[in-house]
């Protein structure tokens, strides 16, 4: 129960993260370019990525536990 | 490349397409266990990216940068909320059975009719630029492969018009994948596999096309965005800032969240054609993994495409006008294939979704209620259904169509998606505050969404008409009737923002404000508020979800139930009731309004309708305070109901303690009647040998000159009278000594029955010829010994004669007394020729005082003493005594007694005397 809680928190912390730092006016903050592409191009998507990357790490790691225990119950 | 061959090759690709979902729908073998993969519906998601996506975000990207990103971070930002938010409309949608989003609004509000149709029609104007948007972009897309003109506005005559083929093959394609059976659910498998293979392709395509723009036309990313640095009209897009500090963005991000789960082909998709519930929690990742990896070429190949193309090509061509320019046409193909895939999943699904809608909420309700067509009473509406859906299908496309031709073509694609967006998320109020919050109402989602959609028309779609020409273009500029405050991309002077961030603006803060508005002033009509608790209180999240699942609804209605009618009780009537509505009472958790009001009829059936309404109102409530108050109540009630209970049962003892009394006295009623009879009767037998002495002592009297021998015999027959009295009165003493101590110590001597017979008919000789009776003695063993009481068998035989001679008819009755053997026993049989006796009362003439008669004077009838007393000594000696019937209709009493084991005829006196008479 409280894992399942944990993992609803941590998606809507994920929410509010993503909304800050995908909108502006933080998004406004990045400009001008590094390597050659431009700054901002790359802030959206490597944040984007991130964040999607974390949803993955959450969303599974919840699900995967919960099989666990659900798998785990029966062999007790 | 020529049109006709590119319109084949498209024909081909949907045929393929529609194979796949033929196949699926078969259900032949691997392809459709597709349908249960959470790959599938994560690509089935991503019917989201249409044409607008594929063509228009390039486009998009290509004016002013990053700006086509908010449409998908919407949806990241949306699915970050699945656990809370789209799990939730999942749950409930598929708890409530809902089958499009106004099915799932009007059931919200208390299953309103009206409210569904509203969103219904709004949903249809909203979107039918969008599905315009995808048949522009298939014709440019045509138009530009086959002429190879990539500049906008290229339409040609109607008949010539790729746009219009277009329509007319979405729409078959959409009745064969959309309509083809009315499934239950409407669950459309195959069309979903379809669109995950589009899926895939969009994104193998959108991708190859990215690869071949950044490593084939330039040496990768940096070199790209290098050469784009350097022109400054690209510099420019991009160092800005977002226009109006992103005020656009903000607003653009906000409607894409509301979008993908407002958008009917969305919910279509995400809610109605979900199998597992659990899928969501992947493609909760997945999905946006999808949108930024189509996203990830879109600005390198927008700024190809500004940097490559001349200034007049069409920005939303961009895609298929690289590779064609770059002369690799196999590649355009595919990028064209890509569009296709894009406009004909959007089209097929979102028109499936809108034929739901139509046909269940607008035209099915009011056919229904016409009363003429008599459909309610018709079995079978599956064909009418499918028509009905197949016509709303062509109804659609030819809006789309019609606003194509007239009116996008002054729209980019991004702009007239962004129109459907604002008009979709005018929904998404209701929608939240639906499953938020409980106090939200019907009359407030209807006015809200009312007005939000009046402001939406007001401010996107009047304007576009007027851009297109249909309307005066001064009312955009200076206002209707020149009031500036009016103006429709400024209204109330609210000046600066672009139109799509205005409209939506305006129209969710009045939508909003309306709904709270209304729904705070208002009240709601119990139906709602049942309707209400259960889609707020349905599902919180996560593991409360859980035990939601198990133990919301039902079980709370159960325990209240249990505790007035126990358990097994309210399980049993539950359970029934279930039966009766086909639901399997284990697993049904939901309780909708009938299980409420079947418990709400339960209950007051134990505690009255009032109260029932207040408990039950209160769980389905759930107000925190108010349970814990009711429940107070309620343990106050169920304590009086106990008390009342144990009162009852105490009543209940009572009574029966009552009822014994009264069968015990009732007994002794009848105790005391037989001790009256039993008087009586005494007094009778009593009489019978006083009457005999005093008449023989009356004839001696009267006649003195009797001869000797007469007089002596008559003295002795006097004698022996007054001792058979004594011993009468002997036996009545013994009698009331057996019935006080049961048992009867019996004389054990030698006795002959000869004697006996001989000696008890010369006894009872003068009652036969008193009564005219002939009697005859048949004894055919002698002599017959026994052992056992001498007087007591004489007793018994004078018995048994004495009812012979009461019951034969005077004059001409017959008794015969008889004595035999049979095998080891002596048989006494005494037969007459009375009435006989029933064969029912052969077995109770022999209780004590049993009367055959009505009354104890009804002479004749009465056996009385004498057969009970005769019983008793025969079963005393061991023998049997009952009574048969006789062929002639009489009576047969008959007694065996088992022979003496001694031989020695040891005869006494007494016997010797009787044998003398």
């Amino acid at each position: 129960m409280l894992r399942r809680t944990a993992r609803r928190d941590r998606m809507i912390g994920l929410f509010a993260a993503g909304a800050v730092l995908l909108n502006p006016p933080i998004l406004n903050l990045v400009r001008g370019s590094l390597f050659g592409i431009p700054a901002r191009y790359l802030y959206f998507f490597l944040v984007w990525a991130l964040l999607i990357g974390l949803m993955a790490f959450v969303g599974e790691r919840g699900s995967a536990s919960a099989d666990e225990r659900g798998r785990g119950r029966p062999r007790r | 490349m020529s049109q006709p061959v590119l319109v084949v090759v498209a024909i081909a690709y949907l045929l393929l397409l529609f194979a796949i979902a033929w196949a699926v729908e078969r259900g032949s073998g691997r392809i459709s266990r597709l349908t249960g993969s959470s790959i599938v519906y994560t690509l089935s998601l991503a019917v989201y990216c249409s044409s607008w996506t594929f063509n228009g975000g390039v486009g998009r990207a290509s004016q002013s940068g990053l700006d086509f990103l908010p449409i998908y971070l919407g949806p990241t930002l949306a699915f970050c909320l699945a656990p809370v938010l789209l799990r939730r409309i999942l749950r409930i949608s598929q708890a409530n059975r809902i089958t499009s989003i106004s099915d799932l609004i009007g059931s919200r509000f208390g299953k309103s009719a009206s409210l569904a149709a509203l969103v219904t029609i709004i949903a249809v104007i909203g979107l039918v630029p969008y599905i315009a948007l995808q048949l522009k972009s298939i014709s440019s897309g045509l138009m530009a492969l086959s002429t190879g003109r990539m500049t906008p506005g290229a339409t040609g005559p109607m008949l010539a018009d790729g746009a219009l083929w277009a329509a007319i093959i979405l729409t078959i394609f959409a009745m064969l994948f959309g309509s083809r059976s009315i499934r239950p659910g409407e669950h459309h498998p195959g069309m979903v596999v379809a669109v995950a293979a589009e899926s895939i392709l969009k994104l193998l395509s959108l991708t190859a096309v990215g690869l071949f723009v950044v490593y084939g036309l330039y040496g990768g990313f940096g070199d790209l965005f290098t050469q784009a640095s350097k022109v400054p009209e690209i510099r420019v897009i991009f160092d800005e800032f977002p226009a109006n500090h992103g005020y656009s963005w903000i607003s653009m991000t906000a409607l894409a969240a509301l979008a993908v789960f407002c958008l009917p082909r969305q919910f279509q998709v995400m809610v109605v054609e979900n199998v597992d519930e659990n899928h969501l929690v992947r493609a909760a990742w997945l999905f946006p993994l999808y949108l930024l990896l189509i996203n990830l070429f879109v600005l390198p190949i927008a700024f190809a495409g500004r940097m490559m193309l001349p200034e007049e090509t069409d920005p939303d061509n961009i895609v298929l006008a690289l590779p064609f320019v770059a002369d690799y046409p196999a590649l355009a193909l595919v990028a064209f294939l890509g569009g296709l895939s894009a406009a004909a999943s959007m089209v097929v699904v979102e028109t499936t979704a809108l034929s739901v809608m139509v046909c269940n909420d607008v035209v099915m309700p009011a056919l229904l209620r016409v009363r003429r067509l008599g459909l309610s009473s018709r079995s079978d509406l599956t064909r009418l259904l499918l028509w009905i859906r197949r016509a709303a299908m062509a109804f659609i496309m030819v809006l789309g169509y019609i606003y194509m031709r007239h009116d996008s073509a002054q729209f980019a694609l991004v702009s007239i998606g962004l129109m459907s967006f604002v008009a979709v998320a005018q929904f998404a109020p209701a929608i939240l505050c639906g499953i938020y919050w409980r106090g939200a109402s019907q009359l407030g989602a209807f006015a809200g969404i009312s007005a939000g959609f009046l402001i939406w028309c007001y401010t996107l779609l009047l304007p576009s008409f007027a851009q297109s020409g249909a309307l005066d273009i001064h009312f955009l500029i200076d206002g209707p009737f020149r009031i500036e405050l009016l103006k429709p991309h400024a209204l109330f002077g609210l000046s600066g923002l672009d139109p799509v961030t205005h409209a939506a603006f305006w129209s969710l803060l009045v939508n909003t404000g309306v709904l709270i508005a209304v729904s705070l002033g208002g009240r709601q009509t119990p139906v709602e508020r049942a309707r209400a608790a259960m889609f707020v209180d349905a599902v919180e999240s996560g593991e409360a979800a859980q035990i939601w699942r198990r133990t919301a609804l039902v079980p709370d209605l159960m325990s209240l139930t249990a505790r007035f009618l126990g358990r097994e009780r309210a399980a049993a009537a539950y359970a029934s009731f279930a039966r009766t509505r086909g639901v399997d009472p284990a697993t049904a958790v939901q309780a909708d309004a009938e299980t409420v009001l079947f418990y709400e009829r339960l209950l007051a059936g134990v505690i009255g309708a009032a109260s029932a309404r207040v408990l039950v109102g209160a769980i389905v409530e759930e107000e925190p305070l108010g349970v814990d108050e009711m429940m107070r109540i309620l343990d106050e009630t169920s304590r009086l109901i106990e008390a009342n209970r144990q009162l009852e049962e105490k009543s209940q003892a009572l009574e029966a303690a009552t009822a014994e009394l009264k069968e015990a006295n009732a007994r002794l009623q009848v105790l005391d009647r037989m001790k009256d009879d039993f008087v009586v009767t005494v007094n009778h037998e009593l009489r019978t040998p006083l009457a005999s002495i005093r008449a023989f002592s009356e004839i001696l009297r009267d006649h003195p000159d009797l001869p000797d021998e007469e007089r002596l015999e008559f003295l002795r027959i006097m004698v022996t009278e007054s001792e058979r009295l004594t011993r009468l009165i002997g036996q009545l003493l013994d009698l009331s000594k057996i019935e006080a101590s049961g048992s009867m110590p019996a004389q054990s001597a030698p006795v002959d029955l000869a004697q006996v017979v001989r000696e008890s008919a010369a006894a009872v000789q003068q009652v036969f010829a008193r009564s005219r009776v002939e009697l005859r003695i048949e004894v055919e063993t002698e002599p017959a010994i026994v052992t056992g009481d001498r007087d007591r068998l004489v007793q018994v035989v004078i018995n048994l004669l004495g009812n012979a001679a009461k019951f034969s008819p005077a004059g001409r009755g017959r008794a015969v007394l008889a004595l035999r053997r049979v095998g080891r026993e002596y048989e006494l049989s005494v037969a007459d020729n009375g009435p006989g006796i029933r064969p029912r009362d052969r077995e109770v003439v022999f209780e004590r005082f049993r009367q055959l008669g009505d009354s104890i004077d009804d002479k004749p009838q009465g056996a009385g003493l004498g057969l009970a007393i005769s019983h008793r000594i025969v079963m005393q000696h061991g023998g049997r005594i009952w009574v048969e019937g006789t062929e002639a209709g009489g009576a047969v009493f008959k007694v065996r007694l088992p022979l003496s084991p001694r031989k020695a005829p040891e005869i006494g006196a007494p016997a010797a005397s009787a044998h003398q008479a």
